[in-house]
């Protein structure tokens, strides 16, 4: 087979997966560009209307409340995730007997379908019989009514999100493995203790990995919100977890509003966009590019 | 013989020194394992409570302390919850998906990247860009869109549409998965196989394929986890009844009755246990694809 003739058949066995991409990914985003300044709702042909439904949603006081909802969710989730992911890859990264046990075990909840893992939340968080209130209650600590008050509703789906890091915790794993031994060796010559070693060598090799669990951990907490928040509390008590892809959800799928809702699709991806850069400024920019 | 009294409390504390480093040691293996097992229950022990509560007898008053064992035990909860909804209907419905979506994103997958594996630098860099660029697109951006591109297709309210993704290997991570392995390969194996005359499909099959083992497993069970656990797209793109899976199921128990506790974590655990069996089952495999996934990325 000719050199050009092997280069063409590689194209084709590209072909689905850009097809695919094209259909799922591409048009959609385009789609979605456009239909932000139209009105439409899925029967009627869409109607060009400018910039008025950005315009509306400035006013909007349900989207203001979403979209603090889910800074909200992401600031407390992401950075609390990524000490509690890091802190289990530096516990279980040396090779010990039944290390493999207490991999897997951090890994499990990662594992559990989305409503599943929602109704078990909901059940732990039940404020008579609740498992996590019995505990409370044995100890004499207090028990709150978690999801039923809107002051401890979004800390409670925060905290229930912080036990699905698995993706995160094996990243984490794989870079602490890159790291040679001989490092540590030297570190441990030098007289350097063990904080000296993590803060000056085990976290700077690290932190390629850490930028890339953060930036996903940012997309996934935002779309991850979700399924809880309809589940378990349906964006209440008094709209405290009403996030932004409920009220996305909400807007297109219930009221048919689609020309609204593609335009908070457009700005949750720039919002999106904005925290990755924000970031990577925040890391200083380290070698994220090379780590992939 | 100052000297050698000297010498001796010296060696006397050496070996004292030995046996304390030994005891920091094994102080430490304890601290240890304490530590992490403490860790892995607090992941772990919600599971039995979930399994306890699914098996305690409905109606009967709620418990006062945590409870690891009913009394007495409701075994019937398992068979009352596929009376009360059409769960059995719904568990075929998510078997047929996953048993459809497996081979479909294996074989897009890993066609892709083989391909961007074997084509030239420029190419290649262009293409796992897209990759790592389709892994940051938030997903509720697309569910209004591409349900509009899916019903142009005509394709709402089918299986197919929940299958859709597929098409582009399920999750760009997946073809990463097998780039890095495809790229591991030496390529004089696939240049001996170039010179025999072989095209790019047939090195595919005979030799690419077969070496990357490791990374099929991974990819099929993180493909079942995907499709069983795929609440949204069958929420938006569905409107049968007939054609529910699983996870919509659940929920549909749940609006029944909100607080029948029993039955609803029977349902939990019908829909847990084959993800959580399968991970026991191939969770060393996982781990090395995951490895491959990760360390292979420099």
């Amino acid at each position: 087979m000719s050199h050009r003739r092997y280069q063409r058949s590689l194209y084709l066995l590209l072909a689905p997966f850009l097809l695919g991409v094209t259909l799922l990914v591409v048009l959609p985003a385009g789609l979605s560009l456009g239909l932000a300044f139209t009105r439409y709702d899925g029967l009627t042909a869409p109607t060009w209307i400018g910039l008025a439904n950005f315009r509306a949603l400035a006013a909007d006081s349900l989207f203001r409340t979403a979209s603090l909802n889910s800074l909200l969710f992401v600031l407390l989730t992401v950075p609390l995730r990524t000490l509690l992911t890091l802190g289990l890859a530096l516990l279980l990264a040396r090779p010990r007997r039944g290390i493999g046990l207490y991999r897997a075990a951090v890994y499990l909840p990662t594992v559990v379908p989305g409503v599943a893992y929602a109704l078990v939340w909901l059940w732990i968080f039940n404020p008579l019989y609740g498992p996590l209130n019995l505990l409370l209650g044995g100890a004499d600590l207090p028990t709150p009514a978690w999801l039923v008050n809107p002051q401890t509703a979004l800390p409670a789906l925060a905290l229930a999100a912080l036990f699905q890091l698995g993706e995160g915790f094996v990243v984490l794993l794989a870079g602490l493995q890159e790291i040679p031994d001989t490092y540590y060796e030297e570190a441990a010559l030098d007289g350097a203790g063990r904080l000296a070693v993590l803060w000056h060598i085990v976290l700077p090799l690290l932190a390629p990995w850490l930028l890339l669990i953060v930036i996903r951990d940012l997309i996934v907490s935002v779309q991850s919100s979700f399924t809880p928040a309809l589940l378990m509390t349906g964006g209440g008590p008094y709209y405290a977890t009403l996030f932004l892809p409920l009220l996305i959800y909400q807007t297109a799928f219930e009221r048919l509003r689609f020309g609204e809702g593609a335009a908070m699709t457009l700005l949750v991806f720039f919002g999106v966009g904005l925290l990755i850069l924000l970031t990577h400024r925040l890391f200083g920019g380290w070698g994220y590019d090379e780590a992939v | 013989m100052r000297l050698s009294s000297a010498k001796r409390k010296a060696f006397k504390r050496n070996a004292q020194s030995g046996s304390l480093l030994r005891c920091r040691q094994i102080y430490r293996a304890v601290g240890f394992h304490l530590l992490a097992l403490s860790v892995a229950l607090s992941f772990v022990v919600p599971g039995l409570w979930v399994l306890a509560a699914s098996l305690r007898r409905p109606g009967t008053p709620p418990p006062r302390t945590i409870e690891w064992l009913p009394d007495p035990i409701a075994w019937s909860n398992y068979t009352l919850v596929f009376e009360l909804v059409p769960l059995g209907r719904y568990l075929l419905n998510s078997l047929l998906v996953t048993a459809i979506a497996i081979p479909l994103t294996v074989v897009v997958a890993s066609w892709a990247a083989f391909a961007m594996a074997q084509l030239p630098a420029r190419a290649r860099y262009a293409l796992l860009a897209l990759a790592v660029a389709l892994r940051m697109v938030p997903l509720p951006a697309l569910w209004l869109t591409r349900f509009l591109v899916l019903s142009e297709l005509r394709l709402i309210d089918t299986f197919a549409a929940l299958l859709a993704p597929a098409w582009m290997g399920s999750s760009p991570f997946f073809v990463l998965i097998y780039y890095w392995s495809f790229r591991r390969i030496p390529p004089a194996l696939i240049e001996a196989a170039r010179l025999e005359g072989l095209g790019p499909l047939a090195i595919w099959a005979r030799i690419a394929l077969p070496l990357a083992k490791p990374a099929t497993v991974a990819v099929c069970v993180l493909t079942f986890v995907q499709y069983w656990s795929d609440f949204i797209s069958p929420l938006l793109y569905l409107k049968s009844e007939s054609r529910y899976t699983l996870a919509v199921g659940l929920r549909m128990l749940q609006q029944l009755d909100t607080t029948n506790w029993p039955l609803l974590m029977a349902g939990v655990v019908i829909m847990v246990l084959p993800v959580v069996l399968l991970f026991v089952l191939v969770q060393r495999a996982f781990w090395v694809g995951e490895r491959i996934a990760g360390v292979q990325g420099n």
